[in-house]
């Protein structure tokens, strides 16, 4: 949703960020922030470094990888398949598109407690929800995408002799790409917010809980490393699906 | 070079079918009107149309070799929930077999619906369209549209786009990548075979557009304001190279413009219509000698008549008083 | 009045589909037999109770307080931002990457250390609100002030307008409609915000009676919260959508599924 935030001005856009560190630093340093609260971020960031090469911590990350990556990727089968049926059957979209409307402003959060007495503690609450909350972004630009698919396209294609059904994965489909897309990195970066939530809400593995673990036992330092972690995670893969969506879309304009 | 794709549909693009855009039905309600069209072939005895004379019987000359036949076709629009707009009233036109058929009209005159009908993109809400006496119900690699808005697949490259077809047809790789080489040369674009639509200017596009449809063998060319997005010189450029690629195979073309000197100089036949409702109000031959040259045509008196000719007829429908 | 039958399907169609997934939960928590998933019938029949007991009737009212609170400040700060952003290279190229950083920080997530800092009173829990509404909001006043038409500003340069002015009567009410499509995924998510920092810091408010009723084991309640937050973000988001839709009945009718997320 930010990629398109690009900084056209390195230096200019470094300035606030090192400004942030800087005060974050000054705070610390000049003892209006006492180090218990406030870690300076020198330690903050050794620390992190310091835990990204244990186990544990590793195993952490592959917990809440899991979880991300089974959410998002249901959520994107889903969203797609229902998108595009909406889009080109009238009979579904009539079914769908309330039901959309109803689903899609309620807090998903809302329904983890639900969850968790259905589906248990474990790994399938929290990849349900995960899914559940990155499904609708990727529907509704899946459904924009595909019903705003240019009707010519479609003529193009039907007087070439391509049979109804191939229309949708011939034309529809990569036509929609670009909105499809777009949807999927909502999706992933909701994705990544989610699973961590759930996993501060109630687990016991993962980068969420290792937050809750330090908060418990007040170790500020040890709260800032899986926020950043995540963060991370956040910014590697809105950049990786990045790359994948400029190659998908070498041949659309402003892609 | 930049061209925009959207915004810039035709103006008698049906309005409430939104909801049904993959099925290409119509949402219409047929409106019985005792209108008709006369199609008269008297050449250049051009006399100003009206209405009296729309209501004169229809002249049916069955030529031996009609490829389409147009039989009484309206087509009513939904443009809101009590409103219907009567696009196309009772258009009966026969094409025959190789002719270079231009309509003419001014924008919101159905030109464009009524091609869609022929190409089965749409379907009328009475009467029918025919294609060597088969009734057009749907899409077919027998008849190849070529659109205003280039309508190309931004995500396949121009050789992509031009393999289509064939690949569609079942026609092998090979073979259809090498008919595919040979026609973007044949139009002009050899070297841009990997190139993708957008890095293309708008007249190189529709040069693709015109190669792919071309690449499946379509015995009609449906052609709705093809160089109607288009500057002044590639439009000419243009004109003039679709005229020698025709000039090659004789292919049956029936091309949508709202240009009085394109109809004139391309075509064998121009349709003139009116708007609101759509009728055809006069059918004029060309008779002008072939292959044409632009240079020579632009100053043959004859051709200038034409002109002059079709515009005042335009003008004095609109004085005659534009119905509502 | 009377209203055309379409219109009455449209209207209709959402409270049809709200009684559809009732039942369908219905049938399936009869199907299941499950001790803990109650049948949609008692989890409706326990919403009198929660909203009759005054000690969670002022839980609800005091999150939906906050969450006015932080989504109003929220807006009053993002717009002018955004649309400064929007008009100024310099401005957006300095913002830009720090947003890009803070973008994918689940805001939530923050309340144990802002807790640390600022304890668990309502600033805390205000604060997390704002921070969750303030980036949609922004970027979409960001996207709405890039797009204005540049044409239009030079008329406006034309007519006399300063800057500042241009910013005030043209800039923004031609990006007004953007701007209000990120209001609304941010009114979704203050909601979302509100109710997961509730969870986390189990201290009051709505998400804090969802998990208290899970660790008692009353599961009507649980479920019947669920309805309620449910039909809070539906309701906000409709009453949210009509307000819309009277701001800007100029422009194109917009796509009407709204896009939220947390």
């Amino acid at each position: 949703m930010m990629s398109r935030l690009l900084p056209s001005n390195l230096v200019l856009g470094i300035a606030p960020i090192v400004l942030v560190i800087a005060l974050w630093q000054g705070l610390v340093s000049f003892g209006f922030a006492p180090a218990v609260l406030l870690p300076p971020p020198g330690f903050v960031f050794s620390r992190l470094l310091q835990q990204l090469v244990t186990l544990t911590f590793q195993q952490e990350i592959a917990a809440t990888l899991i979880r991300l990556f089974a959410g998002f990727a249901i959520a994107v089968v889903l969203g797609v398949s229902i998108g595009i049926a909406a889009a080109a059957s009238p009979a579904i979209n009539a079914v769908v598109r309330p039901i959309v409307r109803v689903l899609a402003p309620l807090p998903k959060v809302a329904l983890y407690p639900a969850l968790l007495l259905l589906l248990g503690f474990g790994h399938g609450s929290k990849v349900t929800l995960v899914a559940a909350d990155a499904l609708f972004p990727i529907l509704l630009s899946t459904y924009y995408g595909a019903s705003t698919v240019e009707q010519k396209l479609i003529w193009s294609a039907m007087a070439a002799g391509t049979p109804r059904y191939e229309i949708l994965f011939k034309v529809v489909l990569p036509a929609a790409m670009p909105s499809i897309l777009t949807g999927c990195r909502i999706g992933l970066v909701i994705s990544c917010i989610v699973v961590f939530l759930a996993e501060m809400i109630t687990s016991t593995d993962g980068l969420g809980h290792a937050l809750v673990t330090a908060a418990r036992t007040f170790q500020a330092v040890d709260m800032f490393v899986p926020l950043i972690t995540i963060s991370l995670l956040g910014l590697i893969l809105n950049g990786l699906l990045g790359a994948v969506r400029s190659y998908l879309l070498r041949g659309f304009p402003e892609a | 070079m930049k061209a925009q794709q959207n915004g810039r549909g035709s103006n008698d693009a049906p309005h409430g079918c939104e909801n049904d855009r993959l099925s290409g039905r119509l949402l219409a309600k047929f409106v019985p009107l005792n209108v008709r069209a006369s199609e008269t072939e008297d050449g250049m005895t051009v006399v100003p149309a009206r209405p009296s004379e729309w209501m004169s019987p229809v002249t049916s000359q069955e030529p031996a070799s009609a490829i389409i036949e147009i039989n009484h076709v309206s087509q009513v629009f939904q443009t809101s929930a009590r409103k219907d707009h009567l696009a196309l009233s009772d258009i009966s036109l026969t094409i025959e077999e190789g002719a270079f058929v231009s309509i003419l009209g001014p924008s919101g005159c159905g030109k464009s619906t009524l091609l869609y009908i022929v190409g089965g993109f749409v379907s009328p809400t009475s009467g029918m369209a025919k294609i060597r006496g088969h009734a057009i119900t749907a899409p077919g690699p027998d008849r190849g549209p070529v659109f205003q808005e280039f309508a190309l697949f931004p995500w396949k490259t121009v050789l992509g786009n031009v393999m289509y077809g064939p690949r569609q047809q079942g026609v092998r790789t090979a073979e259809a990548e090498a008919q595919s080489r040979a026609l973007i040369e044949m139009v002009g674009l050899k070297g841009f075979e990997n190139f993708f639509p957008k890095e293309l200017s708008g007249g190189m596009k529709q040069r693709v557009a015109l190669a792919r449809t071309l690449a499946y063998h379509p015995e009609v060319l449906l052609m709705d304001e093809p160089f109607g997005a288009l500057d002044a010189h590639t439009r000419t450029r243009l004109q003039n190279d679709l005229l020698n690629i025709w000039e090659r195979d004789r292919k049956t073309v029936l091309f949508v413009t709202h240009s009085v000197d394109e109809a004139v100089f391309l075509s064998d036949k121009v349709v003139m219509m009116s708007k609101s409702p759509g009728r055809i109000r006069q059918v004029i031959d060309i008779d002008l000698p072939r292959p044409r040259r632009r240079n020579e045509l632009l100053l043959d008196p004859q051709y200038q008549k034409y002109v002059v000719d079709i515009e005042r007829m335009f003008d004095e429908s609109d004085e005659a008083g534009a119905p509502t | 009045m009377m209203m055309s039958p379409a219109v009455l399907t449209r209207r209709a169609a959402p409270v049809l589909a709200c009684i559809g997934l009732l039942a369908v939960w219905q049938v399936a928590s009869l199907a299941l037999k499950n001790d803990s998933f109650p049948t949609a019938v008692e989890a409706v029949r326990a919403i009198p109770d929660i909203l009759g007991d005054k000690e969670s009737l002022t839980n609800i009212l005091a999150s939906l307080r906050r969450m006015a609170i932080g989504f109003g400040v929220a807006v009053l700060v993002s717009i002018p931002l955004g649309l400064l952003m929007g008009r100024s290279r310099a401005i957006a190229a300095f913002f830009n990457p720090l947003l890009m950083v803070i973008y994918p920080v689940p805001k939530a997530a923050l309340m144990p250390i802002i807790m640390l800092w600022l304890g668990v009173g309502d600033v805390t829990k205000t604060l997390v609100i704002f921070l969750g509404v303030s980036l949609p909001v922004i970027y979409h006043s960001f996207e709405g002030a890039k797009a204005v038409e540049e044409k239009m500003l030079w008329s406006g340069a034309a007519m006399g307008l300063s800057p500042a002015q241009r910013l005030v009567r043209i800039v923004l009410p031609a990006a007004l409609p953007e701007i209000l499509t990120g209001c609304r995924t941010g009114l979704v998510l203050a909601l979302i915000t509100m109710i997961t920092s509730e969870m986390i810091a189990r201290q009051s408010g709505a998400g804090n009676i969802l998990f208290n009723a899970l660790d008692m084991g009353q599961y009507d309640t649980v479920f019947a919260m669920i309805i309620i937050v449910g039909a809070m973000g539906i309701c906000l988001d409709a009453i949210f959508e009509r307000v819309r839709a009277r701001l800007v009945r100029w422009s194109e009718p917009q796509f009407d599924m709204p896009l939220s997320f947390s």
